[in-house]
């Protein structure tokens, strides 16, 4: 009953976008399609026409990712990543940081998980045709909160002393801990 | 065309709440009235539709339900209250916008 071009894109609307989205942009495809064929298009003109309308394959794809809430919540704690670093980089840099009772394996995996969410983030907020890689902020969220309470919990308990620089870096971290936990639940629900 | 495509992108979240003011659609319907109210340069690929839809419903100002109809199950779109007073709002600014826009470009008398 449904023209092979119909099932191909529908067959790639599932593969590529999660199941409730290919659904709403199959029936919609579907709806273009009945609409087509109702006006008295033959079968194989009534797809044709339907996917011409309804724009190929790709582009739907591609308009999905690029309003994906992932895709935004990963440019918006991106965005947070220069003021915090620079944030921190003066409170290290004041409180001799290097002089800390922090063994450098951990500084090592910190600096590395930090590097790697980072990278997570930078792949999700530019992901153009790609709606999997948007749930990568998905992944790096909770990873980032981790990363600033580990921040705040190390600089409170290992700096000598609490300086000004070190003050404005945990309060800073501390308000992107609560700005991400208030993004995630909204990702998951997605 | 193309230009127009461009422009309309602007007012697409504006446009699709107004296209929901008289009751519940579906993703086709919203694209039909779109298209028959605005004519053809209003005319967006329909697939584009739904995610604009989706990110509404996202931002809380539309409420999606899957419901049975034409012997098909397809996602009905309707405002919510906060797409009311965001739509009320957007018209509100547009009126104020094209007034000021045609004062200015219509002839001196």
């Amino acid at each position: 009953m449904t023209s092979p071009l119909i099932t191909g894109y529908v067959a790639g609307l599932r593969r590529d976008l999660p199941a409730r989205m290919a659904d709403e942009a199959a029936s919609g495809l579907l709806d273009t399609y009945e609409q087509h064929l109702a006006a008295g298009a033959g079968e194989h003109e009534a797809a044709r026409d339907a996917v011409a309308d309804f724009g190929d394959l790709a582009t739907v794809v591609g308009e999905f990712t690029r309003q994906a809430p992932g895709r935004r919540a990963a440019r918006l704690l991106l965005a947070t990543g220069p003021v915090t670093g620079a944030c921190w980089a003066a409170a290290l840099l004041t409180s001799r940081a290097w002089t800390w009772p922090v063994p450098g394996a951990a500084r090592l995996a910190f600096g590395t998980v930090l590097l790697i969410t980072a990278l997570a983030l930078l792949a999700a907020a530019t992901s153009r045709h790609r709606y999997q890689r948007t749930r990568l902020a998905l992944l790096a969220g909770p990873v980032l909160i981790a990363l600033d309470a580990t921040a705040v919990t190390v600089a409170l308990t290992a700096a000598p002393a609490f300086t000004r620089a070190l003050a404005l870096a945990v309060a800073v971290s501390l308000t992107r801990v609560v700005v991400t936990a208030r993004t995630l639940p909204r990702l998951a629900a997605r | 065309m193309r230009a127009d495509a461009q422009a309309l992108k602007g007012h697409l979240d504006t446009l699709l709440l107004a296209s929901l003011e008289n009751g519940p659609r579906h993703g086709y319907a919203v694209r039909e009235a779109l298209r028959e109210r605005g004519g053809a340069r209003f005319d967006l690929p329909t697939g584009t539709i739904y995610p604009a839809l989706r990110r509404l419903e996202a931002a809380g100002l539309v409420d999606g339900a899957w419901a049975e109809a034409g012997g098909r199950r397809r996602r009905l779109y309707q405002l919510t209250p906060a797409g009311r007073r965001r739509l009320a709002s957007d018209r509100a600014s547009w009126r104020d916008f094209a007034t000021a826009v045609t004062a200015l470009l219509e002839p001196a008398p």
